[in-house]
């Protein structure tokens, strides 16, 4: 009969009727950075998936009689070196970077997931194995191995569906621990119990009470590793490792700039890509963070 | 407190001819804790040490003991919510202790808890027409309709609106909330429900109508009650027989009338002369235990008491002893006796 002041301190004052992802909702939307990032980069998504309507400039082809040109008249961005239409692929270029970065980060995070909440709420033996696992799989040298397979399968695959599952089997580790030790601590609380004395299966225990409660974090995870993975595929571009030259992405974009005459005297060749990759990673951070806070119970805004 | 109505007695007369529900025999739970850099078991915190009792159908067996010797780890044993280290577990005579799986899920269906947080004993997820359906889902094949109607009866039966199906577990009171937990135990219409402090938590002026409440649904649904609390007052008006645990053991078990008319072992009558009196004449004198609880990771030797009790002797702390039946249905683990 003593701990009875406290527990009238934890009800806050909420609107009816509404669950908690309700709530979140509602905070989120009035987060005007957070809301400004989600129509931007809306906006990006649009546009680059809308690409073969909105120009019809051809992306591989190279063109000798106007080779980097200047911004203007029908190159609206200026053409790189080989005279190709630095829009059009800069729009191209936006399909493929956005794809690799959904595709990867639903499967990081769907492994990452499946991984982390399996190994923490069943623990003991289960858990020393996935872990074991995933310490493996997070000490594996991502850009050796990436740029090694890349060059062993290159030819045989797409490059672009090799680089996707290959980045998504190495990147799912910290995503698996984060989740695991949410579960871990989630499970601590007596509905978990009660949801076991009522009868439902682990799995059904998992899927209906755990993920829920901890969805608020593998949202947030979800949006850190889109944008890490965005930076990733952009980087192996940059470097020549990542999606091949002849599908434009914004990292093989990007590697123009190595030559330094384009560095210097082009700007036209390289800025596109890389403004438009920052702001995209900045958007995708704000909504990240706006999310955050959003699920953050004690934040009233 | 005083307003909770004293039990009408027909039950416990009835009691003794009753047939066991729920046996408990020499149970053992023992949480291991790790270490070393391996993390290797490298030592037990003995949570339930050795315990047997029965409870009779129909019947209230409350339990009482400072927090941490025991309580909760015993209830969730037998509830098969922990996997007891030693011992059996038999309810309506068949062996629950080592079943698993499908069977066990099975099982459940007769015996649920009502549990001691009202705020992390509901998902937060849910709404309340989701936590109270769950069980029904999990057991039985209704229709949604059925289903709804079904929850709001059972939300009637425990006092809450009908208005409470569509909200969710932030909206409401600790009392409330407690409501919402014991609906969704009453759910599968179980012959046991375990209620681990489940007033303890509330404030003071609510606790006794859960209390009322749980007493009513008792008679309505025929159910038999293991009653937890840390405090002896709680559970006289609730109980027809009293267990006493002190660090993972039973000391004393006796009716509800026999223990607070003659508390035989030390602890039992240091933890009453503890409760407040109101009427001067009554007040006898306070019995103040030196000393801490020792660590169920590093028990006392022989009687687990001795290290705290008046009355030790030397060979206490040499035998352990056993549970005693004293004078008829009153038994008692002390040298004294
Ligand atoms: N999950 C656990 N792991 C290790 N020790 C535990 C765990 N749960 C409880 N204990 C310990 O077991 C003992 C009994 O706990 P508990 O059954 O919760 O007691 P009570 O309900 O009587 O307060 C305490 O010493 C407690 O610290
Ligand atoms: S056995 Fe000894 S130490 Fe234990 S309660 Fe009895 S008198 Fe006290
Ligand atoms: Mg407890």
């Amino acid at each position: 009969m003593v701990n009875v002041t406290t527990n009238a301190v934890k009800q806050q004052e909420k609107p009816i009727n509404m669950s908690p992802f309700a709530i979140a909702r509602r905070k989120f939307l009035r987060n005007k950075l957070a809301m400004v990032s989600s129509f931007f980069l809306l906006a990006v998504v649009i546009v680059s998936v809308l690409a073969p309507y909105i120009t019809t400039q051809d992306i591989t082809k190279v063109n000798i009689g106007s080779m980097s040109l200047e911004p203007g008249g029908e190159h609206v961005l200026g053409t790189d070196k080989s005279g190709r239409d630095v829009f059009t692929r800069l729009l191209y270029g936006g399909r493929i970077s956005l794809l690799v970065g959904v595709t990867c980060t639903f499967l990081v995070i769907l492994f990452g997931t499946v991984v982390g909440s399996i190994a923490g709420f069943y623990g003991g033996f289960v858990d020393g194995l996935l872990m074991r696992f995933t310490d493996f799989v997070l000490n594996f040298p991502f850009l050796v191995f990436v740029i090694v397979l890349n060059t062993i399968l290159f030819g045989l695959v797409n490059g672009l569906w090799v680089l996707i599952g290959v980045i998504s089997l190495l990147s799912w580790g910290g995503v698996a621990r984060i989740v695991r030790s949410k579960i871990l601590a989630e499970k601590e609380n007596e509905y978990i119990l009660a949801a076991i004395s009522i009868g439902c299966k682990p799995s059904k225990v998992i899927v209906k009470h755990l993920l829920p409660n901890v969805l608020s974090t593998i949202i947030v995870q979800a949006t850190v590793t889109f944008a890490t993975l965005i930076v990733a595929e952009s980087a192996l571009g940059f470097l020549g490792f990542g999606v091949p030259q002849s599908i434009p992405s914004w990292g093989n974009m990007l590697s123009a700039s190595q030559e330094a005459d384009v560095l210097r005297d082009k700007p036209w060749i390289w800025m596109p890509p890389a403004i438009i990759l920052t702001i995209t990673i900045l958007s995708i951070n704000f909504i990240g963070e706006g999310l955050k806070d959003a699920f953050n119970p004690k934040s009233n805004r | 407190m005083n307003k909770v109505e004293t039990k009408k007695g027909s039950v416990q007369e009835k009691g003794l001819e009753k047939e066991t529900l729920l046996d408990i025999q020499n149970l053992k739970t023992y949480y291991p804790v790790k270490g070393g850099f391996l993390k290797r078991t490298v030592a037990h915190v003995k949570a339930v040490d050795d315990l047997s009792f029965q409870i009779k159908k129909g019947e209230t067996l409350g339990l009482v003991g400072e927090s941490g010797c025991g309580k909760s780890t015993t209830g969730r044993t037998i509830l098969r919510l922990l996997k007891p280290t030693e011992g059996k577990i038999l309810f309506e005579g068949k062996d629950i202790t080592n079943i698993s799986g499908s069977q066990l899920r099975k099982a459940r269906k007769d015996f649920q808890m009502v549990f001691q947080d009202p705020y992390a004993s509901l998902n937060p997820t849910q709404s309340v027409g989701d936590i109270v359906s769950e069980p029904l889902k999990n057991f039985k094949k209704m229709s949604k309709n059925e289903l709804k109607e079904e929850v709001l009866d059972l939300l009637s039966r425990v006092g809450l609106p009908p208005e409470a199906y569509h909200k969710y577990g932030h909206e409401f009171s600790g009392g409330q909330r407690q409501r919402i937990g014991i609906a969704r135990a009453l759910a599968l219409k179980p012959k046991l429900i375990i209620a681990d402090e489940p007033v303890s938590a509330l404030d003071v002026s609510v606790q006794s109508q859960v209390l009322n409440l749980l007493k009513e649904l008792q008679g309505e649904f025929d159910l038999t009650y293991l009653f937890i609390a840390h405090d002896l007052s709680v559970v006289k008006h609730m109980s027809d027989r009293i267990g006493v645990m002190y660090l993972g053991n039973l000391v004393e078990i006796a009716t509800n009338e026999s223990l607070y008319a003659e508390p035989l072992h030390p602890y039992t009558q240091a933890l009453i002369s503890a409760i407040p009196e109101t009427d001067p004449s009554k007040r006898k004198n306070r019995i103040v235990l030196q000393g801490d609880v020792p660590s169920p990771q590093n028990p006392p030797s022989g009687c687990p008491f001795h290290t705290r009790c008046p009355m030790a002797k030397e060979e206490c702390s040499k035998i352990k002893p056993a549970l005693k039946e004293v004078k008829p249905g009153h038994h008692v683990a002390c040298i004294l006796y």
